[in-house]
């Protein structure tokens, strides 16, 4: 008995959340965020959503999208937890959202992609990089970030523009990201360039003795050594690897774009990495930044703010695609059909792609402990490797 | 099955409700499946798992490959052994084959782990729980490594989580009243008196731990099931400290714990959560907080520790509360009184036993011998290796030299629990009873160990038949830690004739009562030694009571046998009077 009062107390309470988000009107889109705001995944969906504010923010200070349309949202903080995620994603459905934005890690996303494509809403992971996301979560779910194959592409080209014509990679197949330098192999190679060699490695696993010798041990040394390690595992390699005397280009991607990259002198001087965006001046992310600052009074500390920013900016602009229809199936399929989207970060573009958005990346070179931008170029949609699966 | 019947019930009602409702509620299922698996180790053995999350996870991962389209397989673990990649079975075919598989590495682990005490045997889980996700991780080509395992068909609905939490339910409510749970639970209140009374503790601990395995490995089956998408973080500290959050709160040894526990985290989860997204309270606006969910189940584990470490239900399950403990299996069949005879034989004798501990000398080559039907007086003064000597003799503790035989059987090194198969029961100077469970159980757990082995409904027999003789049937139905200090010491002694002895050991066993109950305890031992032909060795400090009752008396000192005869020729002998005695009490011995 006592545990069906607990239910009838919890639906009750469920009843009244469920109807004062029924009334929205035509003139609103209501977006339901479902993002780890706790947890694991805090330290990348809190600075996501709070960039994602703001633009939220600006946009109804101007009287809405296309000065008419109010965006809404419905927060639920998913404690990183995909079974949380499943629930939190099943109650906004039913709260009747136009829109998802779910968390960054796939696990909880998937949870969530299955019921959002059932219910036929588009979701957005908050900044998921794995390509594999949107292909296999289903028609309705997008990502938000530049994908692995992307950055490896853009990385490869560069290097290969460089005349850079050899390269070993290091990665780790522990997780999806840290085996990004084996698209950047596939493109290399495509583009004519030599695979010397590739070491494996364990997260966190601090000693690279073994895979600095045999790097050291090549004959020609590689012109280039690739490796989506980021901390602790890239400062401790690029400082080994510096010490054995390997002077080949060392590239890595936006897993390093850090403060501790910077910090780390002679080690990582010359060192180019991919990452989101580059506040060059004058740009949008320039503007962003400021703007950033301006709202909460201190300087953004991470290319995330920007990156939720740009999720507001893609939901605006397939909002006006559609004319104003907030329907969410209207709404994906303007999605898909996205191109050239001006966010604070880049261009992004769905078109042609199955939901992992094309953005330009820009590589940046640590030179002197400051950041210096190489370039932004935007991938060449024909070099880009297909989504791998292990 | 009340709560069995209810979970159904709920599963009925939730659809109505939005689902929202119904995915919070598949979560509960799932979760309170889970917390009573691993109740139903941790609660009856007393030891606490941090390990069982990895059953959970093997289980959600082999369940996971079976039911995995093939075709999905070939995109997503294109590195998968032939034999599974071509493999697929339906929902329940898969979830069995999971469960049984995980309580496989259950049983080779468990052999391991239940030859461990306490926070050993803790620790020892934690550690399996590290190297399974470990392993997990490693296993690549099988797991995705620490990548999401998706594109596992979603089975898992309301019902299916009902049924799946009904069974668990049921399961772990009859192990909790089952033979092996009573044994286990007596185990956990005083492993040493288990063992003297019969109770092989490493067999139980092992059933329960493969037993409680799978209920937790369904749990993951039904959780792989319901995510579609998951990685091994999802069995891991998280979700671990989460579940055990659960079951410490309702209190670890009951069902109904485990029950109140998921409630409570559950339902103050739900509540906050929505508390902490802004809601609209009486027309004000809270704001938006996010982490007060967490602070609020740290804020309940903290109030219900402080005010009651054993959990919200204590040690009664519901229905005990409610109906009180089950009635007794029928009083004595006075029709059918017969008692069974000691079995006749041989004498029990003690050859040159020595004890050292750390230098110390405790006992030191005493031979002594207790036949069938007298009773045997051991006396000496404080510290001189009477308990000691007890010890060995009862296989409590090993015997550093010298031997114990019964016949020309030879005792020396076999475990403690087969003393009491072999007729030697006892007990002890500082009662050790299992205290949270009742007299009667108390008593039947050692029938149920008496050697040779009898119907489960003779042990409920023979329960009555010496709760009778020793005047403590009217507690039957009471805790044991309530009675007070000469009941305990009679429900002690009902629980050693259960045993059906052919030699009791009593250590002090009138201590703490009057002389009028001292003198019906004589009366009784006196009986049993007539009507059963019990061998006695009894040890007391009450002279007066050894001399009346003893057919012989053996006197200890330092740790040597330094007299042994006829109570009267004792008394006198000027070597006892000198080393134990002193003349000064020569007076008392008068008597």
């Amino acid at each position: 008995m006592r545990k069906r009062l607990t239910y009838m107390a919890l639906g009750a309470l469920m009843g009244v959340t469920a109807s004062a988000v029924t009334a929205t009107a035509a003139d609103t889109i209501t977006i339901g965020v479902a993002t780890a705001q706790t947890g694991a995944l805090a330290p990348f969906d809190g600075p996501v959503i709070e960039g994602f504010k703001i633009a939220v923010d600006e946009i109804n200070a101007k009287g809405g999208i296309d000065g008419k349309i109010k965006i809404k949202t419905i927060d639920k903080d998913v404690r990183s937890d995909p079974a949380q995620t499943s629930i939190a994603t099943q109650e906004l459905v039913e709260a009747k959202v136009n829109v998802l934005v779910l968390p960054c890690d796939a696990d909880p996303a998937f949870a969530a992609a299955a019921i959002a494509d059932k219910a036929k809403i588009p979701g957005f992971s908050t900044c998921a990089s794995s390509p594999t996301l949107p292909l296999m979560g289903g028609d309705y779910m997008f990502a938000n970030f530049p994908g692995d194959n992307v950055q490896a592409t853009v990385s490869a080209k560069w290097a290969h523009d460089q005349g850079h014509r050899s390269a070993y990679i290091l990665y780790s197949p522990d997780t999806q990201y840290t085996t990004l330098p084996l698209y950047f192999a596939d493109v290399f190679e495509k583009l004519g360039g030599k695979m010397l060699g590739k070491s494996t490695y364990k997260l966190e696993q601090q000693d690279f003795s073994a895979e600095v010798t045999k790097i050291k041990a090549l004959n020609p040394q590689p012109d280039v050594v690739m490796t989506s390690a980021y901390e602790p595992d890239f400062p401790a390699f690029i400082k080994q690897l510096r010490a054995a005397g390997v002077t080949s280009q060392v590239i890595g991607s936006d897993g390093i774009d850090s403060a501790t990259t910077f910090s780390l002198g002679k080690a990582t001087e010359g060192v180019v990495f991919t990452t989101a965006g580059h506040a060059t001046p004058g740009s949008a992310l320039e503007a962003f930044n400021k703007l950033y600052k301006e709202k909460t009074g201190k300087a953004s500390e991470t290319v995330f703010n920007a990156i939720g920013y740009d999720l507001v900016k893609v939901i605006e602009a397939a909002v006006l695609a559609t004319g104003g229809n907030v329907d969410p199936v209207a709404l994906r399929d303007a999605i898909a059909g996205l191109e050239g989207v001006k966010g604070a970060t880049s261009m992004i573009t769905y078109k042609g792609t199955s939901g992992m958005p094309v953005r330009q990346v820009s590589l940046v070179r640590v030179k002197g402990g400051e950041r210096e931008l190489v370039g932004q170029p935007s991938p060449d949609a024909a070099l880009i490797p297909a989504p791998r699966m292990q | 099955m009340g709560p069995a019947l209810l979970v159904m019930l709920a599963a009925a009602v939730a659809p109505t409700m939005g689902g929202g409702a119904e995915r919070t509620l598949i979560v509960f299922f799932i979760s309170l499946t889970a917390v009573v698996g691993i109740g139903l180790y941790s609660g009856n053995s007393g030891i606490l798992s941090f390990g069982h999350l990895s059953f959970m996870g093997i289980a959600a991962y082999i369940s996971g490959i079976l039911t995995m389209p093939v075709q999905m397989k070939k995109l997503t673990l294109p590195n998968l052994p032939d034999a599974l990649a071509s493999m697929h079975l339906d929902f329940v075919a898969a979830a069995v084959v999971a469960v049984v598989l995980a309580m496989a590495v259950a049983l080779v682990v468990g052999m391991v782990i239940s030859r461990l005490e306490g926070a050993a045997a803790t620790i020892a889980t934690l550690a399996l729980l590290i190297i399974v996700h470990g392993v997990i991780i490693g296993a690549r080509d099988i797991t995705r490594g620490s990548q999401s395992f998706f594109g596992v068909p979603r089975e898992t609905d309301i019902w299916v989580a009902a049924i799946g939490c009904a069974l668990a339910l049921a399961v772990a409510r009859l192990f909790r009243d089952s033979v092996p749970g009573l044994r286990l639970r007596a185990a956990r209140e005083d492993p040493i008196a288990a063992g003297a009374n019969g109770i092989r503790i490493r067999r139980e601990r092992l059933l329960a731990w493969v037993l409680s395995a799978g209920l937790v490995a369904l749990a993951g089956v039904m959780l792989g099931h319901f995510l579609g998408a998951f990685s091994p973080k999802k069995f891991y500290f998280v979700d671990t400290f989460a579940l055990l959050a659960m079951l410490i709160v309702g209190g670890m040894t009951t069902v109904t714990g485990a029950i109140l526990g998921a409630i409570s985290i559950t339902a103050v989860t739900e509540i906050l959560r929505r508390l902490e997204g802004g809601i609209e309270v009486a027309g004000v606006q809270l704001p938006e907080v996010f982490g007060t969910t967490q602070i609020g189940i740290g804020l309940i584990i903290l109030i219900v520790m402080f005010k009651r470490a054993e959990g919200l239900s204590g040690f009664d399950e519901w229905d005990e509360r409610l109906f009180g403990r089950r009635a007794a299996a029928s009083a004595p069949d006075t029709e059918d009184d017969f008692v069974p005879p000691a079995r006749q034989g041989e004498t029990l004798a003690a050859d040159g036993a020595t004890k050292r501990f750390a230098g110390l000398t405790a006992v030191d080559g005493v031979s002594l011998t207790l036949a069938p039907g007298e009773i045997v007086g051991l006396i000496g003064p404080n510290g001189s290796g009477k308990t000691t000597l007890l010890n060995m003799l009862s296989g409590v503790l090993p015997a550093s030299a010298g031997t114990v035989r019964i016949g020309g059987r030879d005792l020396t090194g076999l475990p403690v629990h087969k003393f009491a198969g072999l007729g030697i029961a006892r007990t002890f100077q500082n009662i050790r009873l299992f205290r949270v469970l009742t007299v009667r159980q108390n008593v039947l757990v050692a029938a149920l160990n008496a050697w040779p082995r009898t119907s489960i409904g003779e042990a409920y027999r023979r329960t009555a038949r010496v709760m009778e003789w020793m005047g403590i049937a009217d507690a039957a139905g009471v805790k044991a830690s309530t009675l007070s200090y000469g009941d305990q010491r009679r429900v002690e002694i009902a629980r050693a004739l259960a045993l059906q002895p052919t030699y009791l050991f009593l250590d002090e066993p009138a201590a703490g009562m009057n002389r009028e109950e001292t003198d019906a305890l004589m009366e009784t031992l006196r009986r049993l030694r007539d009507t059963l032909g019990l061998g006695i060795l009894i040890v007391d400090h009450d002279l007066p009571l050894i001399i009346r009752l003893c057919d012989r008396v053996a006197v200890l000192n330092e740790g040597h046998l330094i007299a042994e005869g006829d109570p009267a020729e004792v008394q006198r002998d000027p070597a006892v009077i000198a080393a134990y005695l002193g003349r000064k009490h020569q007076a008392d011995l008068a008597l």
